[in-house]
């Protein structure tokens, strides 16, 4: 045991303290950051401040009114009576931007109107633009059957939705949207930290290989040894990593906050201009920091960590065997196919399990060892898991990875004294087998 | 009383037998060599010895003790194919690899100061591995081998790819180390260095001992049918001797001929024809054959001394 703790700390102190390291743990979540905010930024900031100059050619004769009052404040809108031709050339060598054509039939929707501009703008224009006229069609068609402004007022009023979920617990608020999107993000945080510290596992048990280094270090230590510890330091690496990501995360969280909501601000979102369906408030979008916590709840979060362990412990202990048996990374690729398809086979099944979390399948799913890391976790995001379940998960998870390291164990011992000729699935068994 | 025994053991690789029923000792205050050429098993009964494997039968034991993970730390090995951690510190390697042999922090760093000043490195405590050339890597791998005092010192090759000066300190450390009661365990195929060194071998062949025992009495079984001579002059006498079957020539370059007497030739028939042909002789000696001579001997024809025939 001494040992184990003696290696393992090796490892971990060997890989912390690269500079590889370092950089990956600060920079991933500025990347992220920047990946999301990025885009976000570049509308807010390169939307363009001066009045779209927008032309109207009115057939109708009672539409300009209230399109104008529906458009966004950016729009200067000018109603005119030219031909096409005239504004088109006008679109062209830059005097407008683009202008509208509303036919006569459009009132009782016999014809519809149509925008010319140069293309372009994105999907917020667009939406900005369809979501106007509808308004103002609508208000027109009940104006012209007689309904005063008290009429109006009522199209404005919200008829909220509120989604509740019934559990045993109590019932509280069904957070459907932002549950299985983080159900997926942890779902994926786990299937990637798997594979990324399991692969780190493999490799450097290669790179004892080919330096030659495990010869003396099995010298010294028994090989159950040898691999429990760099199992165990390169996990430590691993949660010091994602816990320095999170911590990061969460700054930038706080940083993205403002950004988020300068973007998705209630003006635009609910503003007269864009067509939301009635009822969304903010307090119901993703990023809610009172709905992000109704779903992250400690008893999900020690299980994510809980499941993280777990499956690395089940899968790294896999990778260490693959990598005994090669001298090179590249030779790992077919032996590690095998190991790869239990950590990737789960993510196909996520949308089924996120829409029926409860189904037979489902629940098999996230109590099979080589599954359950991933799926028992998005189970627990996306609907209330009994608590025996949770054990269950984990105690098989325990089982299944104490054989997984015996078997891996075995091969590791065999695997780390052959040189020469390329080892096959077929060996590796047979070494399991006879080791 | 031996430390290291060696009895009836045996490994097999699927259908291969690497080992044979092997069986040697090794004592303390000795240099043991074992010898063989590659192949031949060698770096199989190390393995056994240092508990990397497990003999399929037959017992190994240090001291009295069957081989196991409390005997690995009495013992300090260096394999043929060595290597370091590349970006780690010298000293951080030297302390951890101690510190695996069961030393504690302290003492494994006072250990890795001392062998480092020992080696001319003291300096190289903090640089990394991979600034080092090397020959210093290999100073740095013998000490790892050696730094937490091992009983039982296991070198594989230790002077492939040494300098002649760094090959000569070592060759004294290894020196100290016998003289300090230690046990050298000196796997090789360099006969040469076998000659300088050992005190006892074992040769190996194809996983079998075929010549084992004090090298001064291995040597002697083979009798002194070898002679040397340095000269000045034409070889063609040379030629004519072994055709005759007189000799058998062991090595020839200009004017220096080492050859083994066959048909129990007289010495002196080989200086006649000399002296009868060549200009001038400085040397000539008549001595045991050397080690390499009867590796050969013994592995090429698998023979024992008696087959082989002595004056």
């Amino acid at each position: 045991m001494q040992k184990i703790f003696l290696i393992a700390r090796s490892e971990y102190l060997r890989r912390v303290r690269t500079k590889t390291f370092i950089l990956t743990t600060l920079l991933a979540p500025v990347l992220m950051f920047a990946v999301i905010a990025l885009p976000v930024a570049l509308a807010v900031f390169t939307e363009d401040d001066s009045a779209r100059r927008i032309a109207l050619v009115d057939e109708t004769g009672r539409l300009a009114e209230p399109l104008i009052e529906a458009l966004p404040s950016a729009y200067a809108i000018e109603v005119v009576d030219e031909p096409v031709d005239s504004l088109r050339a006008q679109v062209l060598d830059g005097r407008l931007d683009g202008f509208f054509v509303l036919p006569e039939g459009l009132m009782d929707g016999t014809s519809g109107a149509t925008y010319y501009g140069r293309g372009g703008g994105g999907l917020s224009q667009q939406m900005a633009l369809q979501g106007a006229l509808r308004d103002a069609v609508r208000r027109r068609r009940i104006r012209d059957v007689g309904a005063g402004d008290e009429v109006l007022a009522l199209l404005d009023e919200r008829a909220n939705l509120d989604l509740v979920a019934v559990s045993e617990e109590g019932d509280a608020a069904d957070r459907a949207v932002i549950s299985s999107i983080i159900g997926y993000m942890l779902g994926m945080l786990i299937y990637v930290a798997v594979l990324i510290y399991g692969m780190m596992v493999m490799r450097g048990v290669i790179e004892e290989k080919s330096t030659r280094i495990v010869e003396v270090m099995a010298s010294s230590a028994r090989p159950y040894q040898l691999m429990m510890g760099k199992v165990f330091g390169i996990g430590a690496v691993g949660l010091t990593q994602l816990t320095g990501w999170s911590v990061l995360m969460m700054v930038a969280g706080v940083l993205a906050g403002p950004l988020m909501a300068m973007a998705f601000s209630p003006d635009i979102m609910n503003g007269p201009g864009v067509n939301m369906p009635e009822g969304v408030a903010t307090g119901d979008l993703p990023f809610d920091p009172a709905a992000l916590a109704s779903v992250l709840t400690p008893g999900l979060l020690v299980s994510f960590v809980g499941f993280f362990l777990g499956g690395y412990l089940l899968f790294s202990a896999l990778f260490a065997a693959v990598g005994s048996a090669v001298e090179q990374e590249s030779d790992a690729q077919t032996l590690q196919f095998p190991v790869m398809l239990p950590i990737m086979l789960p993510i196909f099944f996520l949308p089924y399990l996120i829409e029926k979390p409860d189904a037979t399948l489902s629940v098999f799913l996230s109590l099979f060892p080589f599954s359950s890391p991933i799926m028992m976790t998005v189970r627990m995001t996306v609907t209330s898991v009994p608590a025996w379940q949770v054990l269950l998960a984990f105690v098989f998870l325990g089982l299944g990875f104490m054989v997984m390291i015996w078997i891996a164990a075995r091969i590791y011992r065999v695997g780390i004294l052959m040189y020469g000729k390329k080892a096959t699935l077929r060996d590796l068994w047979r070494w399991a087998r006879t080791a | 009383m031996p430390l290291l025994q060696v009895e009836h053991v045996t490994k097999r690789y699927g259908n291969l037998t690497a080992v044979d029923d092997v069986s040697f000792s090794a004592e303390p205050g000795r240099i043991f060599g074992l010898l063989g050429p590659n192949g031949a098993g060698k770096t199989s009964i190390i393995r056994m010895i240092t508990y990397i494997m497990v003999p399929d039968t037959g017992q190994i034991s240090l001291g009295g003790q069957p081989v196991g993970p409390e005997t690995q730390p009495r013992m300090g090995y260096l394999p043929e194919e060595r290597g370091l951690y590349k970006k780690l510190k010298v000293g951080e390697q030297l302390v951890y690899f101690a510190r695996l042999k069961g030393m504690s922090g302290s003492a494994a760093e006072r250990a890795v100061r001392h062998w480092l000043a020992r080696f001319d490195a003291a300096d190289w405590y903090g640089k990394k591995v991979e600034t080092l050339s090397k020959g210093m890597q290999q100073k740095v791998q013998f000490i790892v081998t050696i730094v937490h005092g091992p009983e039982l010192v296991i070198l594989d090759e230790p002077f492939s790819g040494l300098d002649p000066i760094n090959a000569e300190l070592l060759q004294e450390v290894i020196a100290e180390l016998r003289n300090a009661g230690r046990t050298v365990l000196f796997a090789s195929h360099r006969m040469e260095q076998v000659e300088q060194i050992c005190d006892d071998i074992c040769l190996i062949a194809e996983g079998r001992v075929v010549l084992s025992g004090p090298l001064r009495e291995v040597k002697r079984q083979f009798g002194s049918n070898t002679v040397t001579l340095v000269f000045d002059g034409p070889e063609g006498w040379l030629d004519a001797l072994e055709a005759e079957g007189a000799v058998s020539v062991l090595s020839r370059t200009a004017g220096h001929v080492t050859a083994r007497l066959l048909n129990a030739t007289a010495p002196r028939r080989v200086l006649d024809a000399a002296l009868a042909a060549v200009q001038e002789v400085y040397h000539f000696e008549l001595h045991e054959p050397p080690m390499d001579e009867i590796f050969r001997m013994v592995v090429g024809g698998e023979r024992t001394p008696a087959e082989l025939g002595t004056t």
